[in-house]
């Protein structure tokens, strides 16, 4: 009795009477849905469920944008065509980013730019960041410094990267690694003062030296979140130096820029789709790298 | 004239184990937020070969019990004391090292070691003074590991352990150094009960290999006159020893935890511990009145 499904003007008609709804297959799902239950916390999405709702936006941002350009002649579209070109425009201009503006060559440029200023940035944020997490004196030495990178505001090191470097390489490697610095040391720094005390206690009990406790212990236990600091830093990485070639004509900044300038306009969107990709793809690496390395990362929700 | 002969020479030359002469801490001494957690405490464990003794301490909250493990340990929190010295067998404490080991009660296994691993840390950091392989030092783990019966565990990671078996763990670290004093700061006390009583029966059955002196902080009164030689009942901060039960409990280290703790015998010593407790709770409070 209690168990009946509470009748509604649509929902009254799908209860079955008991073993009927075996057949009909409809099961539990046949029950009428009540509009509190649609939403609930944290509750167990399928995952079927999931990648549908996922496409749902993303139709819904490319119907409007088909809409908006239709497929048509230019003329009588609700945008112009120079302002915003249509999905197959766009798909259509990929050969000439590909070819003409040597898409692959632009991007290796971008990346190996990336690479190089992170490579430096870490240099100087990992064994400064680790220091000032074992060390209270370097910490203090040093906070007042990291404290002001921290609101400084970043694009607005580019034009100042420029007055003091020029527009070559120099400028771009130098923005780049004194952002990765910013960015990093304070999370390098959180990752290890969050060591627990009782790993530094037990180390001592056990005979280790300052040493020891600084490399076996707190650089050890705070390595898997140092290494997601490393992570994320990377990809925002990405947007930085798309900053740091707005500047200048090559790179994929440089794409981006020259596209604006000179048409075609399609090529923007293209780029900033390559952009995405790759950024996507080498946070996939680091993952996977990730969970080689650290195995016993207890997964959390 | 002929009565220091009759005293033991080689026992009087010996110093104690462990030796608090008039020891103070006070934290945050000069401020506002002061405390004293002990005062003027002085007490000396003579070696006895052969033999570890086991002293359970308990008392109220915040009466520095775990102060005590830690001026012993000489962790930077609390060194130096305020005033007076820690003697461990003769030598002023000035800091921790490998010949006092320690448990907590926050679970310590190294996250990103293996049961192995963990066991074996602190032979790989004296590996210069104690001389043992690579491979002597992964036998002498496994050793422990057996011991402890984590036999089978020894390649999972802690995150993959209860809280029991990580109790379990930093036991086997512990003793896999052969320390000669042993700290336990309520080790089992986020444990479940059927669980306390197997780390209880672990540790019995282990002592008597260690021979170490051990202190063990406790908030269980059956806990504490169960394992312990000696159960010290601490007064409110700034703490002192009460009472002292050395005499009153039957030596029971060989029988099982449970069984034991029905009998009628332990019980009554429990009362007694329990009425020693209740009487410095009631004195604390008084104080506190007369304060106001």
């Amino acid at each position: 009795m209690a168990d009946e499904p509470i009748a509604t003007p649509e929902g009254g008609a799908q209860a079955a009477p008991p073993g009927a709804d075996r057949t009909g297959g409809g099961g539990p799902e046949s029950r009428a849905v009540h509009p509190r239950e649609l939403l609930r916390i944290r509750e167990d999405v399928p995952g079927w469920l999931r990648w549908a709702l996922g496409v749902v936006p993303i139709a819904v941002l490319l119907g409007v944008w088909w809409l908006l350009t239709g497929s048509g002649p230019a003329e009588g579209r609700i945008i112009s065509s120079v302002i915003l070109p249509s999905p197959l425009e766009v798909l259509h201009s990929f050969p000439k980013l590909w070819f003409d503006r040597a898409l692959t060559r632009n991007a290796g440029l971008s990346l190996s730019r990336v690479l190089a200023g992170f490579a430096i940035g870490v240099a100087v944020a990992f064994p400064l960041g680790l220091l000032m997490g074992a060390f209270s004196k370097i910490k203090a030495m040093f906070n007042p410094l990291a404290v002001f990178g921290a609101y400084l505001p970043i694009p607005a090191l580019v034009p100042l990267t420029m007055s003091l470097l020029g527009t070559g390489e120099g400028q771009k490697m130098g923005f780049l690694a004194l952002a990765f610095v910013v960015y990093l040391l304070p999370l390098i720094v959180t990752a290890v003062d969050n060591v627990d005390d009782v790993y530094l206690k037990t180390a001592f009990t056990l005979g280790a030296n300052t040493s020891q406790v600084v490399r076996k212990v707190l650089l050890a236990i705070s390595w898997p979140d140092i290494y997601q600091a490393l992570r994320m830093g990377f990809g925002i990485g990405w947007s930085y130096i798309i900053l740091a070639e707005l500047v200048g004509l090559d790179g994929l900044g440089g794409i981006i820029m020259v596209s604006q300038r000179q048409g075609p306009r399609e090529h923007i969107y293209l780029v900033l789709l390559v952009i995405v990709l790759i950024a996507f793809v080498t946070d996939k690496l680091w993952q996977l790298v990730g969970q080689v390395l650290f195995p016993y990362r207890e997964r959390r929700r | 004239m002929s009565a220091p002969q009759t005293t033991p020479v080689s026992t009087q030359s010996k110093p104690p184990v462990v030796e608090f002469v008039k020891v103070t801490k006070t934290f945050n001494a000069g401020t506002r937020n002061a405390f004293t957690a002990v005062e003027e405490l002085s007490f000396s464990i003579e070696d006895r070969p052969n033999y570890g003794e086991f002293i359970a301490i308990v008392g109220p909250s915040g009466c520095g019990k775990s102060t005590i493990l830690n001026l012993i340990q000489g962790f930077s929190d609390v060194y130096p004391p305020t005033s007076g010295e820690v003697r461990v067998r003769g030598k002023v404490v000035t800091g921790p090292g490998r010949d006092r080991g320690m448990v907590f009660q926050k679970y310590s296994s190294f996250p990103n070691r293996s049961v192995l691993r963990n066991v074996t840390f602190g032979l790989e950091l004296a590996r210069g003074q104690l001389g043992l392989s690579r491979s002597q030092r992964d036998d002498l783990a496994m050793d422990w590991i057996r011991r402890v019966g984590l036999a089978g565990h020894e390649l999972k990671f802690p995150h993959q352990l209860s809280g029991g078996q990580q109790q379990r763990v930093a036991i086997a670290r512990t003793l896999a150094l052969k320390p000669q004093i042993i700290l336990m700061d309520e080790p089992f006390s986020a444990l479940d009960e059927p669980t306390r009583y197997e780390m209880q029966r672990l540790i019995t059955a282990l002592w008597h290999e260690v021979e170490a002196t051990v202190f063990l902080v406790t908030h269980s009164l059956s806990e504490a006159v169960y394992l312990g030689d000696r159960v010290w009942v601490m007064t409110h901060a700034p703490g002192r020893i009460g009472h002292e039960f050395a005499d009153a409990i039957p030596p029971l280290r060989d029988a099982e935890p449970m069984t034991v703790q029905e009998t009628a015998a332990f019980k009554d010593v429990v009362r007694q511990v329990g009425a020693a407790f209740q009487e410095i709770e009631a004195r604390g409070k008084a104080d506190a009145k007369r304060g106001d």
